[in-house]
């Protein structure tokens, strides 16, 4: 291993305590139901103004209506209903108005659009509402499973195969890289860094190959399945002491979590069970970015886009809200925030991953 | 010794600071309804003067006085809903200025409180 890299660890349930966390989430759960009863008595007034209008339109249709006028609480009798045309319409505050049918329909549909802008304004209140629930739930849900936080500053160096991450109980990782220690590229850890994404690719195929009929779809794109899968292979043969423990890919997308950090440049979005692998890719996502253009080799810009589409439908997932999937990597839209990993069983990863296409399908449907 | 006393007078410090905190509490609470209420006023009336100016002038305009239509003149009708508009503005800047001052007088007690605390927990 490198020199030993200073880092902080903190554990999350310190930053945001549990019942803190589930306390705010319920808070904004309450202001969700109110402002949804405020939308729902909207959307009535909204329904009773159209029929009004309905009815504002049908009356001049006949010169006098037969009726049964209410008399009293109880007590109706028939009647005519006459001067079908002209409305006593109330403008409100008292004021009233003598107008034709017409000119009612108008004030009406005036109306109708006021109490559009209204319902329009409550729903952009009540997505912001939903989307900080969201986060309130992910931040207590990871604070009750003792997440932990660990910040290190960010150290070029020359090599990285050996950083062996050991496996002990739930090892979490996040990266957070600041802007003044994005390193200049080196060109040897960059062609070492390629030629592992050749070799991860020939084992991607081979396990595509192997898992074909599990899969169901198997594209000629690089796809985030077949990534995982050559993956957990690499980090079987890496684990072999198995202490680590990968959760299941049904829960791979809950354990992106986004924490809102101070980072103001990229995060890297690492894969989860190649570890070892981690800071290489890390710094490849760091680095990549500078040399894109410069470096103009015909590998080059396809590996980084094959990992480009498993980061960014990862990035997707770990926004943990429906954002537009990115099969690109656009630094200039790059995610700034830091993610926190989980890692558990390798063996029921295995499992599920061999009879697990419908996550799979997720995230190639997210992709899409 | 002396600082039980001490203690103790903190803790008297503190609660009425509490009291006087509740208190403003309730005078911003207040506040905010009845600038909520005139916020929707102001609204309703913003809304009856547009469709009156989009009133013919011969139109017939009533105002509804307890139980009794009476007609109004659309000239004096227009009249009285802007001077009505002028006056609730008018009052809500003063509840605002109002508001501002509740609020900032409640932020310095609550910074107090704050320090009491640390000091009583010492």
């Amino acid at each position: 291993m490198e020199a030993p890299i200073k880092g902080t660890v903190t554990s999350l349930s310190s930053l945001f305590p549990v019942e803190e966390a589930q306390k705010a989430s319920k808070r904004v759960e309450e202001s969700i139901t109110e402002r949804q009863k405020q939308l729902d008595q909207l959307r009535e007034f909204a329904a009773d103004n159209n029929t009004l209008i309905n009815l504002v339109q049908r009356l001049p249709d006949q010169l006098h209506h037969e009726i049964m006028v209410p008399f009293g609480k109880a007590a109706f009798f028939p009647g005519h209903l006459v001067h079908t045309n002209e409305f006593l319409v109330l403008l409100g505050e008292g004021h009233y108005a003598e107008r034709t049918a017409k000119q009612t329909v108008e004030i009406l549909n005036r109306r109708g659009k006021a109490l559009e802008v209204q319902v329009e304004a409550v729903k952009a209140l009540m997505q912001d509402l939903k989307a900080e629930a969201s986060f309130f739930d992910a931040t207590a849900s990871e604070a009750a499973d003792g997440l932990v936080e660990i910040r290190e500053d960010y150290v070029e160096e020359t090599s990285t195969k050996e950083a062996s991450m050991k496996g002990t109980v739930k090892p979490e990782l996040t990266i957070s890289s600041e802007a003044e220690n994005v390193p200049s590229v080196k060109d040897e850890e960059y062609d070492r860094i390629l030629s592992r994404l050749a070799e991860l690719e020939k084992e991607e195929e081979e396990a595509e190959n192997a898992n074909q009929e599990e899969l169901g779809e198997a594209g000629s794109d690089i796809s985030l399945d077949d990534v995982i899968l050559e993956e957990e292979m690499k980090s079987s043969e890496l684990k072999e002491r198995g202490e680590s423990r990968f959760q299941s890919t049904e829960k791979f997308p809950d354990n992106w979590h986004v924490q809102g950090s101070k980072s103001t440049s990229k995060d890297c979005i690492v894969p989860e069970n190649c570890l070892p692998e981690n800071l290489a890719y890390g710094k490849f996502n760091l680095t990549e970015s500078a040399p894109r253009e410069p470096q103009a080799k015909e590998d080059a810009p396809r590996e980084p886009q094959a990992k480009e589409d498993v980061k960014a439908p990862v990035i997707a997932e770990a926004k943990a809200d429906a954002l537009p999937t990115k099969p690109g990597f656009d630094s200039s839209k790059a995610f700034t925030g830091s993610i926190i990993e989980h890692t558990s069983d390798v063996n029921s990863r295995e499992q599920s991953v061999s009879h697990s296409s419908k996550p799979v399908s997720r995230f190639k449907m997210q992709r899409k | 010794m002396a600082s039980q006393t001490v203690v103790r007078e903190l803790q008297c410090d503190l609660e009425n600071k509490a009291d006087d905190l509740s208190k403003l509490q309730k005078d911003i609470s207040k506040n905010h309804q009845i600038r909520k209420k005139y916020t929707i006023q102001l609204g309703e009336n913003e809304l009856v003067l547009k469709e009156l100016d989009l009133l013919n002038e011969d139109a017939n305009v009533f105002k509804l006085i307890g139980p009794v239509l009476v007609k109004q003149d659309m000239a004096e009708a227009k009249a009285n809903v802007k001077k009505r508009i002028e006056y609730i503005s008018t009052e809500l800047t003063v509840l605002l200025e109002l508001w501002m001052l509740v609020w900032l007088r409640n932020y310095s007690l609550h910074s107090i409180s704050d320090l009491l605390i640390l000091g009583a927990a010492n």
